[in-house]
């Protein structure tokens, strides 16, 4: 590979992305609160970091009740997970010509 | 879009950073839910020992032998836990009960207050050191459970010693698995 995914370049989008490929691929993804933890973002730039992925079809995003509480859950999709790690060789590429 | 090596090797580390940090909270998750459930076992087993007398004749060994096959059950699926690990598990309860029976019941001619201490304390202290591999909540769980058995054991008054031991460290045990549940 010889660029960078524009799509899972921003930083955001980067630990988004590295957070749900680190799950196994049958796992039912990671919700809402907790990826706002792990990637630092606040609700409205994570849910537009979140569009931005699902409309590259990187991430599926399910919306359910539990209990009396809506629980938005974010999967990453075959085509997401492949392109991360296009993206992470890519930057593995470039520290070792540098 | 340029992307200098420092740069590279910084988002990789901070992806590195994000897949360990989600790698513990998985571990914590399934950790709480086994901490949890050893600890209804505990005050399963002090409610039983009344209750039943065949409890009280080793049939704890029973209940023990139910709580590590749950254990082994809720471990299954756990990414990275394969035939071995479930091995390994097994072994490390034989080598803690070896070691606490050794102690207790061949070397130690310990008195029953300082054996109904014993036991907790020894599994925690197992929880002390899993801390070093598995993160620092189960450190401050394993030394804050015995904190408090070693507090109990010193202070508590004779008549309700063991229930006092009992809810420690089932309580020990529920709380810290909700709190790592959350974590």
């Amino acid at each position: 590979m010889d660029a960078a995914d524009e799509i899972i370049h921003q930083p955001v989008r980067l630990r988004i992305m590295a957070a749900l490929t680190a799950l196994p691929a049958d796992d039912e993804g990671l919700d809402f609160v907790r990826l706002k933890s792990l990637t630092g973002a606040t609700d409205g730039n994570l849910g537009a970091h979140i569009d931005h992925l699902t409309r590259a079809a990187y991430v599926e995003v399910s919306k359910a009740f539990v209990g009396r509480r809506p629980r938005t859950t974010v999967k990453v999709s075959p085509e997401g997970r492949a392109a991360f790690q296009r993206h992470v060789l890519f930057l593995k590429s470039i520290i070792a010509a540098g | 879009m340029t992307i200098d090596p420092q740069q590279a090797s910084a988002m990789l580390a901070d992806v590195d950073s994000v897949v360990a940090r989600v790698k513990q909270s998985r571990i914590y998750r399934r950790s709480g839910d086994i901490f949890i459930m050893w600890g209804a076992l505990h005050v399963l087993r002090h409610v039983l020992f009344p209750l039943l007398p065949i409890f009280a004749q080793g049939g704890w060994v029973l209940l023990d032998l139910v709580g590590i096959a749950a254990t082994l059950l809720m471990l299954r699926g756990a990414q990275g836990f394969g035939q071995r690990s479930g091995w390994r598990w097994i072994a490390l309860y034989i080598l803690f009960y070896g070691f606490g029976y050794v102690w207790s019941d061949v070397i130690g001619g310990m008195r029953e207050r300082q054996l109904i201490a014993f036991w907790p304390t020894l599994f925690q202290f197992g929880y002390a050191v899993a801390g070093l591999w598995f993160g620092w909540a189960f450190l401050v769980i394993g030394l804050g459970a015995a904190g408090a058995t070693v507090g109990a054991y010193l202070l508590w008054p004779s008549e309700s010693y063991g229930l006092a031991i009992t809810l420690i460290n089932a309580g020990a045990l529920v709380a810290a698995g909700l709190w790592m549940r959350r974590a």
